[in-house]
């Protein structure tokens, strides 16, 4: 059906005139895919479906929310009366927004795994160095996005949880006082810095597709890694269309059942998605009890944690980020996947366990014992950066398989 | 999978240090009523509520004509007249107390019950406010302001329900009053919830269905490819 849709004398008329045609069926169609992809590969299309969910659901959301930290009855906002008339008045308001709520968690857990598996296999290495990087600037984008958006409600969690953040950069030398003020609009959380908020909120995302689109043309030119991270051969490949366009939608609609879960039947994730302290209207003169960001962001708020001078903690935090960037040429070995590579296996899982240990501890309050937890989480973290040069460049590795 | 005792170790001790570090706090673990959103509760709750929380309190997203549109509560537009007094039917359910009127006989404003259950632990924690006035095991908190649920234990709330001290027989009547309240701020903190459920059970139904299909279709493409 879609080769005939392909051949009619419309298509041909617009192909003529656009190569449109001829680039469906180079990239959705015939683009040749490794046929040993497991179902870690799933979650690239996947965020991508999120992306697009994201960007619907906010277009509608912005149709009826307000930024306006304009006081009103009872201590609340414009901006947070505004939700909740979405909430309540607007047909299937609350339907709307939770689908953005719960998907600016999926997206995050999307793309976490995404990394994972990129990770583990070494999709990162020659020729995706770019693809990777490319991807890391993805998620600082995403990060970006997800902060601006916390902010929109105007509750308890998005004033403070701003405030701590925008604290973060008036902490750096020298021009630390200006960024804090260009980023407020003023000399605290108020109503110009929703308002810009708001602005960069819809920005942002119109950047993050862009980058996307660069990311896909990327990773069309090197193609996909798979996972005993050997170059296919012609007979390890197979067309796009229809061996992963069919996976790829058996995938959406195993991922779909879980996200609709949430939207339906669990729109706070036990918290976790929409904190309780959001639902208090943002003031000034009440701090919340325990100031935490979300979930997705817990594992590099508690590196900033680990040490006791702040400014040490945020050196230590973006360069937590930045030696993402490196990963490429901090592994020296020549061998992709971990499946082949002993040692660097051990140290990837440690690596994961270590985010995942940090994450666990950005979201509680730090006692003695989780302090001295965070600390060991955040050697690990970091050793594996240090260490990653001398144990590829000697590593032992398993023979490799001929074909995929 | 020989590098799991490694990492699995580790995340042991973390699971073993991090409940008893997170909760250490002293207040009571919350009791648990057996909460119910029908139409009888409702309405009862929204009785309590009226009469008792918005001497105080506010529930400004609320209004008086939801009382009727909501089917899960569904009022008569009687019983809805005898409620609002003179007010619009399209005022939110607001106290006449005035914030500074307040801040005058209580030290702070009472928060608007719009969302209590959402921004605090959900309805259970309602009740065991409501029922969970005690006197001070060590009598510093006077009677009527210690309450063994509320964080810190000092409130600022004098005890609405009576519940310190109560007869005994009046145990029954105040439970349900502060489950059937409790049962109406859940409803009102998210008035589509009921909707929502409902409708979440069809979706996933077709889900699960579009998914094995799926499933199958794949299984098909595939069943040539060795890999």
């Amino acid at each position: 059906m879609i080769e005939r849709m392909l051949n009619t004398p419309l298509a041909q008329w617009i192909d003529e005139r656009s190569g449109v045609v001829g680039m469906i069926r180079k990239h959705l169609i015939e683009y040749p895919t490794p046929k040993n992809l497991n179902y870690m590969w799933n979650f690239g299309s996947l965020a991508m479906l999120v992306l697009a969910l994201q960007i619907l659901s906010g277009i509608f959301l912005a149709m009826f929310y307000k930024p306006s930290a304009m006081v009103t009855e009872g201590g609340y906002t414009m901006a947070f009366d505004s939700v909740q008339r979405i909430m309540r008045d607007v047909d299937y308001g609350w339907l709307i927004r939770y689908i953005h709520a719960v998907g600016a968690s999926a997206f995050f857990f999307l793309i976490y795994m995404h990394f994972a598996r990129g990770l583990y296999y070494g999709s990162y290495k020659k020729p995706r160095e770019l693809l990777w990087i490319v991807g890391v600037i993805i998620l600082l984008t995403m990060q970006a996005t997800a902060f601006f958006g916390y902010l929109l409600p105007w509750g308890q969690m998005s004033y403070w949880g701003a405030t701590v953040i925008t604290n973060l950069f008036g902490s750096v030398p020298i021009v630390g006082h200006f960024i804090l003020e260009l980023l407020r609009g003023g000399f605290s959380i108020s109503d110009p810095t929703l308002n810009r908020f708001f602005s960069l909120h819809y920005l942002f995302p119109m950047i993050l597709v862009a980058i996307v689109v660069f990311h896909l043309h990327a990773l069309h030119v090197v193609h996909s890694n798979n996972p005993t991270g050997v170059e296919p051969s012609e007979k390890g490949v197979v067309p796009f269309h229809p061996y992963y366009t069919v996976k790829d939608l058996f995938g959406v609609g195993v991922f779909l059942i879980a996200f609709c879960y949430f939207v339906f039947f669990n729109p706070t994730g036990w918290g976790f998605m929409l904190e309780p302290d959001n639902f208090s209207p943002a003031s000034s003169f009440t701090t919340p009890a325990h100031i935490a960001p979300l979930w997705y962001l817990t594992p590099w708020y508690s590196i900033l944690r680990a040490f006791p001078d702040k400014l040490v903690g945020i050196i230590a935090m973006a360069l937590s980020m930045l030696l993402l960037f490196f990963i490429p040429w901090l592994d020296r070995g020549r061998v992709r996947s971990a499946r082949y590579r002993p040692m660097y296996r051990q140290m990837v899982i440690l690596f994961f366990v270590s985010v995942l240990v940090l994450g666990y501890c950005g979201h509680v309050e730090l006692t003695q014992t989780l302090r001295l937890i965070v600390r060991i989480a955040t050697a690990v973290y970091f050793g594996f950066f240090l260490f990653l040069p001398f144990v590829t460049k000697h590593e032992k590795t398993r023979p490799l398989p001929q074909d995929v | 999978m020989k590098t799991m005792p490694w990492s699995a170790a580790i995340l042991g001790i973390i699971i073993a240090c991090a409940p008893a570090a997170a909760f250490a706090e002293g207040t009571l673990p919350l009791k648990h009523p057996h909460i119910t959103m029908d139409k009888k509760t409702l309405q009862e709750g929204a009785e309590v509520f009226v009469n008792i929380c918005m001497g105080c309190h506010s529930a400004k997203f609320m209004t008086y004509g939801d009382l009727m549109h909501y089917p899960e509560i569904g009022m008569t537009r009687k019983q809805v007249d005898a409620i609002r007094g003179s007010k619009p039917l399209i005022d939110g359910m607001t106290t006449a107390l005035t914030a500074a009127d307040a801040k005058m006989s209580f030290g702070k404003v009472p928060p608007d019950l719009s969302v209590i259950t959402l921004s605090r632990r959900g309805p259970d924690y309602v009740y065991s406010i409501l029922t969970g006035f005690k006197h001070d095991p060590s009598g510093r908190i006077p009677d009527g302001h210690y309450n063994a649920y509320f964080p810190g234990n000092n409130i600022a709330m004098p005890d609405p329900l009576a519940w310190f001290n109560h007869d005994p027989k009046d145990t029954k009547k105040i439970e349900e009053q502060a489950r059937s309240v409790s049962s109406f701020l859940a409803f009102i903190a998210e008035p589509h919830q009921i909707k929502r459920r409902l409708l979440g059970r069809y979706v996933i139904a077709f889900l699960v269905l579009l998914t094995v299909v799926l499933w199958l279709l794949k299984r098909e493409v595939w069943k040539d490819i060795e890999h």
